[in-house]
Protein backbone atom coordinates (compact mmCIF):
# COMPACT_ATOMS: atom_id res chain seq x y z
CA UNK A 1 0.00 0.00 0.00
CA UNK A 2 2.71 2.43 1.05
CA UNK A 3 4.77 1.37 -1.92
CA UNK A 4 1.93 2.06 -4.32
CA UNK A 5 1.47 5.52 -2.85
CA UNK A 6 5.13 6.22 -3.29
CA UNK A 7 5.07 4.92 -6.82
CA UNK A 8 2.13 7.15 -7.77
CA UNK A 9 3.84 10.28 -6.56
CA UNK A 10 6.88 9.27 -8.54
CA UNK A 11 4.81 9.21 -11.74
CA UNK A 12 4.57 12.60 -13.43
CA UNK A 13 1.63 11.48 -15.53
CA UNK A 14 -0.42 10.43 -12.53
CA UNK A 15 0.30 13.77 -10.89
CA UNK A 16 -0.46 15.79 -14.02
CA UNK A 17 -3.88 14.21 -14.40
CA UNK A 18 -4.83 14.23 -10.72
CA UNK A 19 -3.58 17.74 -10.05
CA UNK A 20 -5.85 19.07 -12.75
CA UNK A 21 -8.81 18.23 -10.50
CA UNK A 22 -7.09 19.53 -7.32
CA UNK A 23 -6.20 22.73 -9.11
CA UNK A 24 -9.82 23.35 -10.13
CA UNK A 25 -11.10 22.66 -6.61
CA UNK A 26 -8.49 24.89 -4.99
CA UNK A 27 -9.18 27.66 -7.48
CA UNK A 28 -12.93 27.74 -6.88
CA UNK A 29 -12.57 27.46 -3.12
CA UNK A 30 -10.11 30.34 -3.22
CA UNK A 31 -12.41 32.55 -5.27
CA UNK A 32 -15.40 31.94 -2.98
CA UNK A 33 -13.53 32.27 0.32
CA UNK A 34 -11.58 35.33 -0.75
CA UNK A 35 -14.71 37.05 -2.05
CA UNK A 36 -16.59 36.38 1.21
CA UNK A 37 -13.68 37.14 3.51
CA UNK A 38 -12.56 40.30 1.72
CA UNK A 39 -16.03 41.84 1.40
CA UNK A 40 -16.72 40.98 5.02
CA UNK A 41 -13.40 42.41 6.15
CA UNK A 42 -13.66 45.58 4.09
CA UNK A 43 -17.30 46.51 4.53
CA UNK A 44 -18.95 44.53 7.34
CA UNK A 45 -16.36 44.02 10.08
CA UNK A 46 -16.55 46.79 12.71
CA UNK A 47 -14.02 49.57 12.62
CA UNK A 48 -11.02 49.42 14.96
CA UNK A 49 -11.28 52.07 17.66
CA UNK A 50 -7.53 52.72 17.68
CA UNK A 51 -6.44 52.44 14.06
CA UNK A 52 -9.65 53.33 12.28
CA UNK A 53 -10.19 51.83 8.84
CA UNK A 54 -6.50 51.29 8.13
CA UNK A 55 -6.65 48.10 10.21
CA UNK A 56 -8.64 46.51 7.34
CA UNK A 57 -5.29 45.87 5.67
CA UNK A 58 -4.97 43.01 8.17
CA UNK A 59 -7.30 40.87 6.02
CA UNK A 60 -4.64 40.74 3.33
CA UNK A 61 -1.44 41.32 5.25
CA UNK A 62 -1.75 38.61 7.90
CA UNK A 63 -2.80 35.74 5.60
CA UNK A 64 -0.14 36.63 3.05
CA UNK A 65 2.58 36.82 5.72
CA UNK A 66 1.48 33.43 7.08
CA UNK A 67 1.65 31.96 3.62
CA UNK A 68 5.07 33.42 2.85
CA UNK A 69 6.46 31.51 5.84
CA UNK A 70 4.38 28.37 5.35
CA UNK A 71 5.45 28.10 1.71
CA UNK A 72 9.12 28.29 2.72
CA UNK A 73 8.51 25.43 5.14
CA UNK A 74 6.76 23.47 2.40
CA UNK A 75 9.70 24.16 0.10
CA UNK A 76 12.14 22.88 2.72
CA UNK A 77 10.07 19.69 3.08
CA UNK A 78 10.09 19.24 -0.69
CA UNK A 79 13.86 19.78 -0.60
CA UNK A 80 14.29 17.02 1.97
CA UNK A 81 12.08 14.69 -0.11
CA UNK A 82 14.17 15.47 -3.19
CA UNK A 83 17.48 14.79 -1.46
CA UNK A 84 16.35 11.65 0.39
CA UNK A 85 14.14 9.93 -2.20
CA UNK A 86 15.29 11.73 -5.34
CA UNK A 87 11.71 12.27 -6.36
CA UNK A 88 11.61 14.48 -9.45
CA UNK A 89 8.20 15.83 -8.55
CA UNK A 90 9.68 17.34 -5.37
CA UNK A 91 12.05 19.36 -7.53
CA UNK A 92 9.13 20.70 -9.56
CA UNK A 93 7.30 21.49 -6.31
CA UNK A 94 10.32 23.40 -4.99
CA UNK A 95 10.54 25.46 -8.13
CA UNK A 96 6.85 26.40 -8.00
CA UNK A 97 6.83 27.02 -4.25
CA UNK A 98 9.83 29.34 -4.51
CA UNK A 99 8.13 31.60 -7.03
CA UNK A 100 4.73 31.68 -5.34
CA UNK A 101 6.36 32.08 -1.93
CA UNK A 102 8.51 34.95 -3.11
CA UNK A 103 5.49 36.74 -4.60
CA UNK A 104 3.58 36.35 -1.32
CA UNK A 105 6.60 37.57 0.60
CA UNK A 106 6.85 40.71 -1.52
CA UNK A 107 3.12 41.28 -1.08
CA UNK A 108 3.48 40.89 2.70
CA UNK A 109 6.33 43.41 2.75
CA UNK A 110 4.49 45.91 0.55
CA UNK A 111 1.25 45.67 2.51
CA UNK A 112 3.17 45.96 5.77
CA UNK A 113 4.94 49.07 4.55
CA UNK A 114 1.71 50.69 3.34
CA UNK A 115 0.04 49.82 6.64
CA UNK A 116 3.00 51.37 8.45
CA UNK A 117 2.33 54.81 7.00
CA UNK A 118 -0.97 55.50 8.80
CA UNK A 119 0.01 53.46 11.89
CA UNK A 120 3.63 54.44 12.51
CA UNK A 121 3.75 57.57 10.38
CA UNK A 122 6.41 56.11 8.09
CA UNK A 123 6.55 53.47 5.39
CA UNK A 124 9.43 51.52 6.80
CA UNK A 125 10.57 50.91 10.34
CA UNK A 126 13.10 48.31 11.34
CA UNK A 127 10.45 46.34 13.14
CA UNK A 128 11.37 42.73 13.98
CA UNK A 129 8.72 41.19 11.76
CA UNK A 130 9.30 43.45 8.80
CA UNK A 131 13.01 42.76 9.04
CA UNK A 132 12.73 38.99 9.21
CA UNK A 133 10.21 39.08 6.35
CA UNK A 134 12.75 41.06 4.32
CA UNK A 135 15.40 38.45 5.02
CA UNK A 136 12.95 35.71 4.06
CA UNK A 137 12.47 37.51 0.74
CA UNK A 138 16.26 37.51 0.25
CA UNK A 139 16.37 33.78 0.98
CA UNK A 140 13.65 33.12 -1.60
CA UNK A 141 15.47 35.32 -4.08
CA UNK A 142 18.72 33.41 -3.48
CA UNK A 143 17.03 30.11 -4.27
CA UNK A 144 15.40 31.46 -7.43
CA UNK A 145 18.68 33.06 -8.51
CA UNK A 146 20.71 29.92 -7.89
CA UNK A 147 18.36 27.83 -9.99
CA UNK A 148 18.41 30.24 -12.88
CA UNK A 149 22.22 30.41 -12.90
CA UNK A 150 22.95 26.69 -12.91
CA UNK A 151 23.67 25.04 -16.23
CA UNK A 152 22.36 21.55 -15.53
CA UNK A 153 18.72 21.40 -14.34
CA UNK A 154 19.27 18.25 -12.25
CA UNK A 155 22.19 19.75 -10.39
CA UNK A 156 20.25 23.01 -10.04
CA UNK A 157 17.38 21.25 -8.26
CA UNK A 158 19.63 19.51 -5.74
CA UNK A 159 21.77 22.59 -5.14
CA UNK A 160 18.60 24.58 -4.44
CA UNK A 161 17.46 21.81 -2.11
CA UNK A 162 20.67 22.03 -0.07
CA UNK A 163 20.34 25.81 0.09
CA UNK A 164 16.67 25.59 1.08
CA UNK A 165 17.47 23.17 3.91
CA UNK A 166 20.35 25.26 5.23
CA UNK A 167 18.04 28.27 5.05
CA UNK A 168 15.29 26.41 6.90
CA UNK A 169 17.67 25.48 9.73
CA UNK A 170 18.84 29.08 9.87
CA UNK A 171 15.43 30.70 9.69
CA UNK A 172 14.42 30.22 13.36
CA UNK A 173 17.87 31.49 14.42
CA UNK A 174 17.44 34.53 12.17
CA UNK A 175 13.97 35.17 13.57
CA UNK A 176 15.06 35.00 17.21
CA UNK A 177 18.18 37.07 16.64
CA UNK A 178 16.22 39.75 14.79
CA UNK A 179 13.66 39.86 17.60
CA UNK A 180 16.41 40.17 20.19
CA UNK A 181 18.13 42.87 18.13
CA UNK A 182 14.85 44.74 17.90
CA UNK A 183 14.24 44.80 21.65
CA UNK A 184 17.79 46.06 22.05
CA UNK A 185 17.36 49.02 19.75
CA UNK A 186 13.75 50.10 19.76
CA UNK A 187 11.23 51.17 22.31
CA UNK A 188 8.48 48.58 22.31
CA UNK A 189 5.79 51.14 21.58
CA UNK A 190 5.52 50.34 17.88
CA UNK A 191 3.84 46.96 17.90
CA UNK A 192 0.69 45.88 16.24
CA UNK A 193 0.32 42.86 18.47
CA UNK A 194 -0.59 44.21 21.86
CA UNK A 195 -4.26 44.82 21.32
CA UNK A 196 -7.32 43.64 23.17
CA UNK A 197 -8.76 40.38 21.87
CA UNK A 198 -10.64 40.80 18.63
CA UNK A 199 -14.40 40.32 18.57
CA UNK A 200 -15.68 37.45 16.44
CA UNK A 201 -16.96 39.80 13.75
CA UNK A 202 -13.34 40.81 13.21
CA UNK A 203 -11.51 37.49 13.37
CA UNK A 204 -13.98 35.31 11.49
CA UNK A 205 -13.36 37.12 8.17
CA UNK A 206 -9.63 36.93 8.93
CA UNK A 207 -9.89 33.17 9.33
CA UNK A 208 -11.90 32.91 6.10
CA UNK A 209 -9.28 34.91 4.25
CA UNK A 210 -6.43 32.82 5.68
CA UNK A 211 -8.12 29.70 4.31
CA UNK A 212 -8.82 31.54 1.07
CA UNK A 213 -5.18 32.51 0.55
CA UNK A 214 -4.10 28.97 1.39
CA UNK A 215 -6.42 27.73 -1.36
CA UNK A 216 -5.13 30.38 -3.75
CA UNK A 217 -1.55 29.34 -3.04
CA UNK A 218 -2.49 25.69 -3.62
CA UNK A 219 -4.11 26.62 -6.93
CA UNK A 220 -1.06 28.59 -8.06
CA UNK A 221 1.40 25.90 -7.00
CA UNK A 222 -0.54 23.08 -8.68
CA UNK A 223 -1.03 25.10 -11.86
CA UNK A 224 2.62 26.04 -12.00
CA UNK A 225 3.75 22.48 -11.26
CA UNK A 226 1.59 21.08 -14.06
CA UNK A 227 3.16 23.42 -16.59
CA UNK A 228 6.65 22.50 -15.40
CA UNK A 229 5.91 18.76 -15.41
CA UNK A 230 4.71 19.02 -18.98
CA UNK A 231 7.85 20.81 -20.05
CA UNK A 232 10.18 18.42 -18.25
CA UNK A 233 8.44 15.34 -19.60
CA UNK A 234 8.22 16.72 -23.14
CA UNK A 235 9.96 13.67 -24.59
CA UNK A 236 7.63 11.19 -22.88
CA UNK A 237 5.04 9.33 -24.91
CA UNK A 238 2.11 10.30 -22.68
CA UNK A 239 2.86 13.99 -23.14
CA UNK A 240 2.92 13.60 -26.92
CA UNK A 241 -0.41 11.80 -26.86
CA UNK A 242 -1.90 14.39 -24.56
CA UNK A 243 -0.68 17.33 -26.61
CA UNK A 244 -1.76 15.65 -29.83
CA UNK A 245 -5.25 15.42 -28.37
CA UNK A 246 -5.27 19.16 -27.80
CA UNK A 247 -5.53 20.17 -31.44
CA UNK B 1 48.02 12.88 9.42
CA UNK B 2 49.18 12.31 5.83
CA UNK B 3 46.12 13.41 3.90
CA UNK B 4 45.35 16.42 6.05
CA UNK B 5 48.94 17.51 5.69
CA UNK B 6 48.76 17.20 1.90
CA UNK B 7 45.75 19.54 1.73
CA UNK B 8 47.50 22.12 3.89
CA UNK B 9 50.72 21.86 1.89
CA UNK B 10 48.95 22.29 -1.41
CA UNK B 11 47.19 25.38 -0.07
CA UNK B 12 50.50 26.76 1.16
CA UNK B 13 52.09 26.25 -2.25
CA UNK B 14 49.15 28.03 -3.91
CA UNK B 15 49.46 30.95 -1.52
CA UNK B 16 53.19 31.19 -2.19
CA UNK B 17 52.64 31.05 -5.93
CA UNK B 18 50.02 33.77 -5.89
CA UNK B 19 50.34 35.93 -2.76
CA UNK B 20 48.13 38.52 -4.43
CA UNK B 21 45.11 36.36 -3.64
CA UNK B 22 45.77 36.79 0.08
CA UNK B 23 46.50 40.49 -0.23
CA UNK B 24 43.47 41.39 -2.34
CA UNK B 25 40.82 41.11 0.43
CA UNK B 26 43.10 43.04 2.80
CA UNK B 27 43.51 45.73 0.19
CA UNK B 28 39.73 45.79 -0.27
CA UNK B 29 39.19 46.21 3.48
CA UNK B 30 41.65 49.11 3.64
CA UNK B 31 40.03 50.83 0.68
CA UNK B 32 36.49 50.52 2.00
CA UNK B 33 37.52 51.81 5.44
CA UNK B 34 39.39 54.74 3.85
CA UNK B 35 36.29 55.71 1.94
CA UNK B 36 34.13 56.02 5.05
CA UNK B 37 35.64 59.23 6.49
CA UNK B 38 35.61 60.67 2.97
CA UNK B 39 31.94 59.88 2.49
CA UNK B 40 30.84 60.73 6.04
CA UNK B 41 33.04 63.22 7.84
CA UNK B 42 36.50 63.23 9.45
CA UNK B 43 34.87 63.82 12.86
CA UNK B 44 36.57 61.26 15.10
CA UNK B 45 33.76 60.82 17.65
CA UNK B 46 31.31 60.01 14.85
CA UNK B 47 33.79 57.63 13.22
CA UNK B 48 34.52 55.90 16.52
CA UNK B 49 30.80 55.37 17.04
CA UNK B 50 30.02 53.74 13.70
CA UNK B 51 33.52 52.33 13.17
CA UNK B 52 33.07 48.84 14.64
CA UNK B 53 29.93 48.25 12.57
CA UNK B 54 31.69 49.46 9.42
CA UNK B 55 34.69 47.24 10.03
CA UNK B 56 32.38 44.28 10.58
CA UNK B 57 30.48 44.83 7.35
CA UNK B 58 33.64 45.49 5.35
CA UNK B 59 35.33 42.35 6.74
CA UNK B 60 32.21 40.36 5.91
CA UNK B 61 32.33 41.55 2.31
CA UNK B 62 36.08 40.92 2.10
CA UNK B 63 35.52 37.32 3.26
CA UNK B 64 32.81 36.85 0.68
CA UNK B 65 35.08 38.27 -1.99
CA UNK B 66 37.25 35.20 -1.51
CA UNK B 67 34.39 32.75 -1.83
CA UNK B 68 35.08 31.96 -5.45
CA UNK B 69 38.63 30.79 -4.76
CA UNK B 70 37.64 28.39 -2.04
CA UNK B 71 36.77 25.48 -4.27
CA UNK B 72 36.89 26.74 -7.85
CA UNK B 73 40.61 26.11 -8.48
CA UNK B 74 40.54 22.70 -6.84
CA UNK B 75 37.42 21.92 -8.87
CA UNK B 76 38.86 22.88 -12.25
CA UNK B 77 42.14 21.07 -11.54
CA UNK B 78 40.37 17.88 -10.51
CA UNK B 79 41.69 17.91 -6.95
CA UNK B 80 38.19 17.61 -5.49
CA UNK B 81 37.64 14.41 -7.45
CA UNK B 82 40.76 12.93 -5.91
CA UNK B 83 39.38 13.53 -2.43
CA UNK B 84 36.52 11.19 -3.25
CA UNK B 85 38.97 8.30 -3.51
CA UNK B 86 40.97 9.12 -0.44
CA UNK B 87 40.73 7.04 2.69
CA UNK B 88 39.09 9.85 4.67
CA UNK B 89 35.43 10.92 4.56
CA UNK B 90 34.87 13.56 1.90
CA UNK B 91 33.34 15.97 4.44
CA UNK B 92 36.48 15.67 6.56
CA UNK B 93 38.63 16.77 3.61
CA UNK B 94 36.24 19.70 3.12
CA UNK B 95 36.60 20.64 6.79
CA UNK B 96 40.41 20.59 6.53
CA UNK B 97 40.21 22.73 3.42
CA UNK B 98 37.98 25.24 5.24
CA UNK B 99 40.45 25.33 8.11
CA UNK B 100 43.38 26.06 5.81
CA UNK B 101 41.35 28.72 4.07
CA UNK B 102 40.63 30.34 7.41
CA UNK B 103 44.31 30.22 8.38
CA UNK B 104 45.74 31.56 5.13
CA UNK B 105 43.08 34.01 3.96
CA UNK B 106 40.80 35.02 6.83
CA UNK B 107 43.28 35.27 9.69
CA UNK B 108 45.43 37.93 7.94
CA UNK B 109 42.23 39.86 7.35
CA UNK B 110 41.34 39.73 11.05
CA UNK B 111 44.84 40.86 11.97
CA UNK B 112 44.21 44.00 9.93
CA UNK B 113 41.51 45.06 12.40
CA UNK B 114 43.76 47.07 14.75
CA UNK B 115 45.12 49.07 11.82
CA UNK B 116 41.75 49.94 10.30
CA UNK B 117 40.42 50.45 13.84
CA UNK B 118 43.03 53.13 14.43
CA UNK B 119 42.14 54.73 11.11
CA UNK B 120 38.58 55.18 12.40
CA UNK B 121 39.87 56.34 15.82
CA UNK B 122 38.28 53.47 17.72
CA UNK B 123 39.53 53.01 21.27
CA UNK B 124 41.88 50.17 22.08
CA UNK B 125 39.51 48.20 24.31
CA UNK B 126 36.78 48.32 21.66
CA UNK B 127 39.28 47.13 19.07
CA UNK B 128 40.11 44.22 21.37
CA UNK B 129 36.44 43.27 21.60
CA UNK B 130 36.10 43.63 17.84
CA UNK B 131 39.02 41.24 17.39
CA UNK B 132 37.45 38.71 19.74
CA UNK B 133 34.08 38.80 17.95
CA UNK B 134 35.80 38.38 14.59
CA UNK B 135 37.87 35.45 15.84
CA UNK B 136 34.81 33.74 17.28
CA UNK B 137 32.49 34.45 14.35
CA UNK B 138 34.70 33.93 11.31
CA UNK B 139 34.63 30.11 11.44
CA UNK B 140 30.87 30.31 10.80
CA UNK B 141 31.36 32.91 8.06
CA UNK B 142 34.04 30.76 6.41
CA UNK B 143 31.70 27.78 6.42
CA UNK B 144 28.84 29.75 4.88
CA UNK B 145 31.00 31.28 2.19
CA UNK B 146 32.30 27.77 1.51
CA UNK B 147 28.76 26.61 0.89
CA UNK B 148 28.18 29.55 -1.42
CA UNK B 149 31.30 28.67 -3.37
CA UNK B 150 30.40 24.98 -3.55
CA UNK B 151 26.82 25.58 -4.66
CA UNK B 152 27.82 27.92 -7.46
CA UNK B 153 30.53 25.60 -8.85
CA UNK B 154 28.12 24.51 -11.58
CA UNK B 155 26.74 27.98 -12.27
CA UNK B 156 27.31 29.66 -15.59
CA UNK B 157 28.36 33.02 -14.19
CA UNK B 158 28.96 32.49 -10.50
CA UNK B 159 30.52 35.93 -9.89
CA UNK B 160 28.42 37.78 -7.38
CA UNK B 161 25.69 35.15 -7.15
CA UNK B 162 27.26 33.23 -4.27
CA UNK B 163 27.54 36.43 -2.27
CA UNK B 164 23.88 37.30 -2.84
CA UNK B 165 22.78 33.79 -1.93
CA UNK B 166 24.80 33.61 1.28
CA UNK B 167 24.52 37.12 2.74
CA UNK B 168 21.05 36.70 4.29
CA UNK B 169 22.35 33.68 6.23
CA UNK B 170 24.94 35.89 7.92
CA UNK B 171 22.27 37.92 9.72
CA UNK B 172 22.41 36.14 13.13
CA UNK B 173 26.21 36.36 13.25
CA UNK B 174 26.20 40.07 12.47
CA UNK B 175 23.48 40.78 15.03
CA UNK B 176 25.23 38.83 17.80
CA UNK B 177 28.64 40.34 17.08
CA UNK B 178 27.22 43.86 16.95
CA UNK B 179 25.41 43.11 20.22
CA UNK B 180 28.68 42.14 21.88
CA UNK B 181 30.31 45.37 20.73
CA UNK B 182 27.48 47.72 21.79
CA UNK B 183 27.21 45.97 25.15
CA UNK B 184 30.89 46.42 25.84
CA UNK B 185 30.75 50.12 25.02
CA UNK B 186 27.72 50.34 27.35
CA UNK B 187 29.67 48.48 30.02
CA UNK B 188 27.36 45.45 30.22
CA UNK B 189 28.38 41.78 30.42
CA UNK B 190 28.94 39.95 27.13
CA UNK B 191 29.72 36.40 28.26
CA UNK B 192 26.41 34.81 27.24
CA UNK B 193 26.42 36.56 23.86
CA UNK B 194 29.94 35.42 23.07
CA UNK B 195 28.93 31.91 24.09
CA UNK B 196 25.99 32.06 21.67
CA UNK B 197 28.25 33.30 18.91
CA UNK B 198 30.73 30.51 19.63
CA UNK B 199 27.89 27.97 19.62
CA UNK B 200 26.78 29.23 16.22
CA UNK B 201 30.31 28.89 14.87
CA UNK B 202 30.66 25.41 16.34
CA UNK B 203 27.33 24.31 14.88
CA UNK B 204 28.32 25.68 11.49
CA UNK B 205 31.72 23.98 11.69
CA UNK B 206 30.07 20.63 12.38
CA UNK B 207 27.12 20.77 9.97
CA UNK B 208 28.36 22.85 7.07
CA UNK B 209 31.16 20.55 5.87
CA UNK B 210 28.47 17.90 5.33
CA UNK B 211 26.32 20.31 3.31
CA UNK B 212 29.35 21.56 1.37
CA UNK B 213 30.44 18.00 0.65
CA UNK B 214 26.97 17.21 -0.70
CA UNK B 215 27.03 20.36 -2.86
CA UNK B 216 30.45 19.51 -4.29
CA UNK B 217 29.43 15.94 -5.06
CA UNK B 218 26.48 17.28 -7.06
CA UNK B 219 28.74 19.40 -9.19
CA UNK B 220 31.40 16.75 -9.66
CA UNK B 221 28.73 14.85 -11.51
CA UNK B 222 26.29 12.24 -10.35
CA UNK B 223 26.11 11.09 -6.76
CA UNK B 224 29.05 8.81 -6.29
CA UNK C 1 -26.95 40.25 11.45
CA UNK C 2 -25.05 41.75 8.53
CA UNK C 3 -24.39 45.32 9.40
CA UNK C 4 -22.74 47.43 6.70
CA UNK C 5 -20.19 49.79 8.10
CA UNK C 6 -20.57 52.40 5.37
CA UNK C 7 -23.64 54.38 4.41
CA UNK C 8 -22.73 54.76 0.78
CA UNK C 9 -20.34 53.44 -1.84
CA UNK C 10 -18.51 56.76 -1.73
CA UNK C 11 -17.93 56.33 2.00
CA UNK C 12 -16.61 52.82 1.40
CA UNK C 13 -14.17 54.08 -1.22
CA UNK C 14 -13.10 57.04 0.89
CA UNK C 15 -12.74 54.94 4.08
CA UNK C 16 -11.84 58.24 5.67
CA UNK C 17 -9.05 58.95 6.20
CA UNK C 18 -7.28 55.74 5.23
CA UNK C 19 -8.87 54.91 1.86
CA UNK C 20 -5.74 55.31 -0.29
CA UNK C 21 -3.73 52.97 1.96
CA UNK C 22 -6.36 50.25 2.24
CA UNK C 23 -7.29 50.28 -1.42
CA UNK C 24 -3.72 50.38 -2.67
CA UNK C 25 -2.94 47.28 -0.58
CA UNK C 26 -5.92 45.40 -1.98
CA UNK C 27 -5.16 46.65 -5.49
CA UNK C 28 -1.62 45.39 -5.16
CA UNK C 29 -2.90 42.08 -3.84
CA UNK C 30 -5.22 41.68 -6.82
CA UNK C 31 -2.37 42.60 -9.14
CA UNK C 32 0.04 40.05 -7.65
CA UNK C 33 -2.50 37.21 -7.47
CA UNK C 34 -3.82 38.01 -10.94
CA UNK C 35 -0.33 38.31 -12.35
CA UNK C 36 0.72 34.97 -10.88
CA UNK C 37 -2.42 33.30 -12.19
CA UNK C 38 -1.78 34.69 -15.65
CA UNK C 39 1.88 33.66 -15.46
CA UNK C 40 1.26 30.03 -14.50
CA UNK C 41 -1.52 29.62 -17.07
CA UNK C 42 0.60 31.21 -19.76
CA UNK C 43 3.56 28.98 -18.88
CA UNK C 44 1.31 25.92 -19.17
CA UNK C 45 -0.10 26.82 -22.58
CA UNK C 46 3.35 27.90 -23.73
CA UNK C 47 4.73 24.48 -22.78
CA UNK C 48 1.96 22.83 -24.81
CA UNK C 49 2.56 24.91 -27.96
CA UNK C 50 6.31 24.31 -27.73
CA UNK C 51 5.82 20.56 -27.54
CA UNK C 52 3.37 20.71 -30.44
CA UNK C 53 5.81 22.67 -32.56
CA UNK C 54 8.56 20.19 -31.76
CA UNK C 55 6.16 17.41 -32.73
CA UNK C 56 5.38 19.03 -36.10
CA UNK C 57 9.05 19.66 -36.81
CA UNK C 58 9.73 15.96 -36.45
CA UNK C 59 7.34 15.43 -39.35
CA UNK C 60 4.57 13.68 -37.46
CA UNK C 61 5.84 10.26 -38.56
CA UNK C 62 5.31 9.07 -35.04
CA UNK C 63 1.55 9.38 -35.46
CA UNK C 64 1.60 6.34 -37.73
CA UNK C 65 3.11 4.11 -35.13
Amino acid sequence: MAWRWFHQWGSPRWFYERASRWQAWAGWIAVILLAVGTVWGLAIAPVDYQQGHSYRIIYLHVPVSFLAQALYLAMAIAAAVLLVWRMKLADVAMQSLAIVGFAFCVLALASGAIWGKPTWGTYWVWDARLTSMLILAFLYLGIIGLRSAMLDPNTAGKACAILALVGAINLPIIKYSVEWWNTLHQPASLTLTEKPAMPASMWVPLLINICGYYAAAAYLVFASMRGLVLHRERRAQWVRELVGAHD
Amino acid sequence: MGIEWRIIQREWRLVMARPGEVLKPMWFLLLVISLIPLALSPDSTLLAEIGPAMIWVATLLAILLNMDHLFKDDYSEGVLEQWLFWSRPFAWCVAIKLLTHWLFYILPLILMTPIVGLMLSIEADVIAVLLVTLLVATPALTCFSGLGGALTLGAARSGVLGVLVMLPLFVPVVILAAGVITRTTDGAGVGPLLALLAAFSLGAAILMPLAIAAAIRLNIGGST
Amino acid sequence: MIEWQFESLAALIAMAPHGPFVWSVYGLGALVLGGLTWHVRHAHSHAITRIQRQFEREGGHESET
